[in-house]
């Protein structure tokens, strides 16, 4: 019986655990994103991190929805719009579907992940492009670990962890689908740091991207940096990255319709 | 042979000014205006020396006049507006719908 009680409350917590505290229905987050470009940072696009409720007959989820637009000088040089997006549980932040819907200078990109997460595969549907404006499709079913999610949910479910329990230098991995491809992908927690943001001076927990398996996508040890504000909201106010062709950084702008 | 090598660096480095300051990289044409200005001053002096007189200079310090202008004027007047949206917001809105479509089919389990 002692034994069973235990039990209980160890999937209690769990659940708890996996509950939403985080993410409010209608949050919008504004970046402005930089590239370093031989020492000098130039502002290039416009990141929004966007929340909101999809209603379908059955249930009701949570669209989390990301998008990368070029500044107008850039439009003519290198004009991206990016639209990636993702179906999640509100409650436990687990995707049942996931789009990626990118132009990148002439290049198109599309994405669709449909989650079966009770037969743990993912039917997957990639659209290309061809010269001649014509697309073609690819459909392809991978199987996933349970707790596989894709890049956009996993950004949400990484601000939804209980980091103030965490202790400087603790990891953990996530596994993202990216590409057809399970990654693994290592986070630390590095500690607190008070930084100065456009929302103000904020107390944030430093996070670092350690590892990619199976990616050079990433490249540095401690050089790929995300800072969560440390209160109940979390939001991702600063980020550092590199990548092989260089470096850069996401600044917040604005943040509105927080849930805390 | 000092001062043609100059005139040479000197140009170079104007002209990739002008060019880089014209483009959205205006930027980046801070450290060819630097050379081209210090070439131009390294050939001056070595004009005063020689007691000859160099036109490339005025062509390497006009370049530089324009290329600063226009570096100045865009970092001043940079607009860090974004462009035509039109088409992302038409494929976001086919998406939403698309997809609206998709979760329909799809079995929502509430504990997961």
């Amino acid at each position: 019986m002692k034994h069973y009680a235990l039990l209980v409350v160890v999937f209690l917590s769990a659940l708890s655990l996996a509950q939403n505290k985080t993410i409010a229905i209608g949050e919008k987050l504004v970046y402005a994103a930089s590239y370093n470009m031989s020492g000098l940072l130039t502002d290039i696009a416009q990141v929004k991190m966007e929340t909101s409720e999809v209603k379908t007959s059955k249930s009701s989820l949570m669209r989390l929805k990301c998008t990368a637009t070029t500044y107008k000088d850039w439009d003519g040089f290198f004009k991206i719009r990016d639209l990636y997006e993702s179906y999640v549980n509100p409650k436990t932040l687990t995707p049942f579907l996931y789009k990626r819907d990118i132009s990148e200078g002439g290049y198109y990109k599309f994405m669709q992940y449909k989650y079966n997460h009770k037969a743990k595969l993912v039917n997957s549907l990639k659209r290309k492009k061809r010269k001649d404006g014509t697309t073609w499709d690819e459909k392809k079913s991978v199987k996933i670990k349970p707790a596989t999610k894709d890049l956009v949910s996993t950004l949400y479910y990484i601000r939804n962890l209980d980091i103030h329990k965490a202790s400087p230098g603790d990891q953990q991995n996530f596994t993202v689908l990216f590409d057809n491809e399970e990654h693994i992908i290592t986070l630390k927690y590095i500690g607190k740091e008070t930084i100065s943001t456009k929302l103000g001076r904020k107390e944030c927990y430093k996070l670092a991207i350690v590892a990619i398996k199976g990616s050079d996508l990433l490249k540095g040890k401690n050089d790929n940096l995300l800072w969560l504000t440390a209160d109940a909201n979390k939001i991702p106010v600063y980020a550092k990255f590199k990548i092989p062709v260089g470096n850069g950084e996401l600044k917040i702008q604005s943040a509105s319709g927080l849930r805390n | 042979m000092i001062k043609k090598l100059f005139i040479i660096l000197g140009f170079i480095a104007a002209i990739l000014a002008v060019i880089l300051a014209v483009t959205p990289l205006s930027n980046l044409a801070i450290a060819p205006i630097i050379v081209a200005f210090i070439s131009g001053l390294v050939i001056l002096l070595v004009s005063k020396k020689e007691k000859t007189k160099t036109k490339t200079i005025q062509y390497i310090f006009l370049m530089v006049i324009i290329a600063l202008f226009l570096t100045i004027y865009k970092g001043i007047y940079a607009t860090s507006e974004i462009g035509n949206t039109e088409q992302l917001e038409q494929r976001d809105e086919e998406n939403l719908e698309d997809s609206k479509e998709i979760l329909e089919d799809i079995e929502f389990d509430e504990d997961l």
